[in-house]
């Protein structure tokens, strides 16, 4: 296996509130990694702790212990920043910048390029997110997805092996939704690790190889959408009909829907369909972050439970 | 990190910060509010039957020291806040750059908005004056160093105000440490009084002024309207004494800004 291009071990960020400093617990001791060229999904509810652990990770916010490594080494080097890409949520840029002069402001901040190359990689990059027409107008004049595309090329300038995006499709339309998605799609085929937080779970679900699930400042899931899809929903429904009408019947597992089958047919009746049930990442992150039924030890059965 | 990659960043986000303020109406108001000063200046001089010439020199020379002031306390005071609020700092030091390098660049962009501005303002007040038959000796050159050095202290000391408190509170703090500063040696002056000199309170204020830097120092504003001579040792002295007292700022500055969470 590969050196992760981020490491998180047991990440735990505390800090004090109101008037008496209450200690507030917005991590605790979260670890997890992220393998190089995937997309990994960073789900959790508002308040879980996401937007704190990507602050941690880029040292924007002191973490309170914990060990953070990147590229497979400790402390965040400014060689390891010059291979990391970042989109913060919500983003506002220097509105008096044009969309070019922006893009290679943070070219030049990022790493030691020439002009030339520079110019060439921004005209690149411009073309790649849309904006080809609107690159010599300010950024005031874009539009919020505009501003999102512009954003996503800003972390993607300096050729980063890791990208960290938070939250980039929030309040985009559906048409800006797509764009994104599929920037994102394109950068991981580059061979880009993106990592993202988003609560767009059927976005999450088509994109990501990996998710890392949050509640309440806690790990809940780490491992692959498949696995916790898989387990999450196994099961199977019989539709037959008896006595005329139809009906259905749910079986949990393979050797349970043997029986289920026997019943059926010793009954005399006609079975119609047998199908896989399969929850959607949506349904199961409700049951994991909302109402707290599925316990996460029991999801992570298979997942890398960390 | 090589020194060259070091100065370069340095060296971006100083012209960032200068496109920035170069881009902002406000500058355009000071820049009017400095040259209706010096405007001012004209008329004020027209008043005297003898002494046009200078009370116009004098009024112009202030007008350029009052504009330089303005930029550095009132633009330096939301040249970082805006970044925290705007959370463009979040993109900012995700890049291979260190806060020390952030708060740099900040100090040289204003710094270099500073020089556009004086260098515009001082060529409308040496024609003011050639037309008023007072000529531009390099006693001229060296009243608008002295500016240029005040407005170092001025801009390190608003900095360092703008990364602990908010633009208004800084405003408050360093408009304060501006007065304070050109008071300061009216208070060694008054040290010299040796009635004075024993009194606890004037012993207790005379520390205090020692964490004050003395704005007077780059005062040479009257050597061009009076012709007077200002020894090169002086000029130096002064150098050094602005220097220091940005190194000990930005040194400060960047020590709280290093420790600062963007929770």
């Amino acid at each position: 296996m590969s050196t992760p291009v981020l490491e998180v071990i047991d990440l735990k960020k505390t800090y004090k509130r109101g008037f008496r400093a209450q200690p507030v617990h917005a991590l605790r001791g979260v670890s997890f990694s992220i393998q190089p060229g995937t997309i990994t999904g960073f789900l959790g509810a508002n308040g879980a702790g996401k937007t704190t652990t990507i602050k941690c990770i880029l040292e924007l916010s002191m973490a309170t212990s914990g060990k953070i490594l990147y590229f497979g080494r400790e402390g965040l080097t400014n060689d390891a920043k010059s291979r990391i890409g970042f989109l913060p949520e919500r983003p506002y840029f220097y509105e008096y910048l044009t969309g070019r002069e922006f893009l290679k402001f943070y070219g030049q901040l990022s790493k030691d390029t020439k002009s030339s190359i520079l110019n060439e990689r921004v005209s690149q990059l411009l073309k790649r997110v849309g904006l080809e027409q609107a690159g010599d107008r300010p950024l005031r004049s874009y539009s919020k997805g505009m501003l999102q595309r512009v954003g996503i090329a800003q972390a993607l300038v300096h050729h980063p092996e890791f990208i960290i995006l938070d939250e980039p499709q929030t309040g985009l339309d559906p048409d800006g939704r797509f764009e994104v998605r599929e920037i994102i799609r394109e950068t991981a085929g580059e061979g880009t690790a993106v990592f993202f937080s988003s609560h767009l779970l059927n976005d999450a679900e088509q994109l990501c190889r990996d998710l890392i699930i949050y509640k309440q400042g806690e790990l809940v899931y780490s491992g692959t959408t498949q696995n916790l899809i898989g387990q999450a929903g196994t099961g199977f429904r019989i539709t037959f009909t008896a006595n005329g009408k139809i009906q259905t019947l749910d079986a949990t597992d393979a050797a349970d829907l043997q029986k289920a089958i026997d019943k059926v047919r010793a009954q005399g009746s006609e079975i119609q369909e047998i199908r896989p049930l399969r929850q959607s990442l949506e349904e199961i992150f409700i049951r994991i972050g909302f109402d707290g039924k599925t316990k996460p030890a029991a999801i992570d059965q298979q997942g890398t439970r960390l | 990190m090589s020194t060259s990659s070091f100065f370069k960043s340095i060296g971006v986000i100083a012209i960032n910060t200068y496109r920035e303020v170069i881009r902002d109406r406000i500058l355009y108001g000071i820049v009017v509010f400095a040259l209706l000063l010096i405007g001012l200046s004209v008329v004020l001089g027209g008043l005297s039957f003898s002494e046009q010439a200078k009370i116009s020199a004098d009024f112009g020379f202030a007008g350029i020291q009052i504009g330089a002031s303005i930029l550095s306390i009132f633009v330096g005071a939301t040249l970082v806040s805006k970044e925290i609020d705007k959370q463009t700092i979040l993109t900012l030091l995700a890049r291979p750059i260190t806060r020390t390098q952030f708060v740099l660049g900040k100090f040289f962009g204003l710094l270099l908005v500073i020089l556009t501005v004086m260098s515009g303002l001082a060529a409308v007040l040496a024609g003011l004056l050639l037309m008023l038959g007072l000529s531009i000796t390099p006693l001229f050159f060296l009243a608008l160093y002295g500016v240029v050095l005040e407005s170092l202290v001025l801009v390190s000391i608003t900095l360092l105000f703008g990364v602990i408190s908010r633009p208004a509170m800084t405003v408050i703090f360093a408009s304060s440490l501006f007065l304070l500063g050109h008071w300061v040696s009216s208070f060694e002056g008054l040290m010299k009084l040796k009635s004075l000199a024993k009194e606890p309170t004037v012993q207790f204020g005379s520390q205090v002024a020692k964490l004050i830097p003395n704005l007077e120092r780059f005062n040479w504003r009257s050597a061009p309207i009076y012709n007077l001579p200002v020894p090169a040792n002086d000029v130096l002295f002064a150098t050094l004494y602005a220097v220091g007292w940005v190194i000990v700022i930005i040194s400060l500055t960047s020590f709280v800004f290093r420790r600062r969470d963007f929770v």
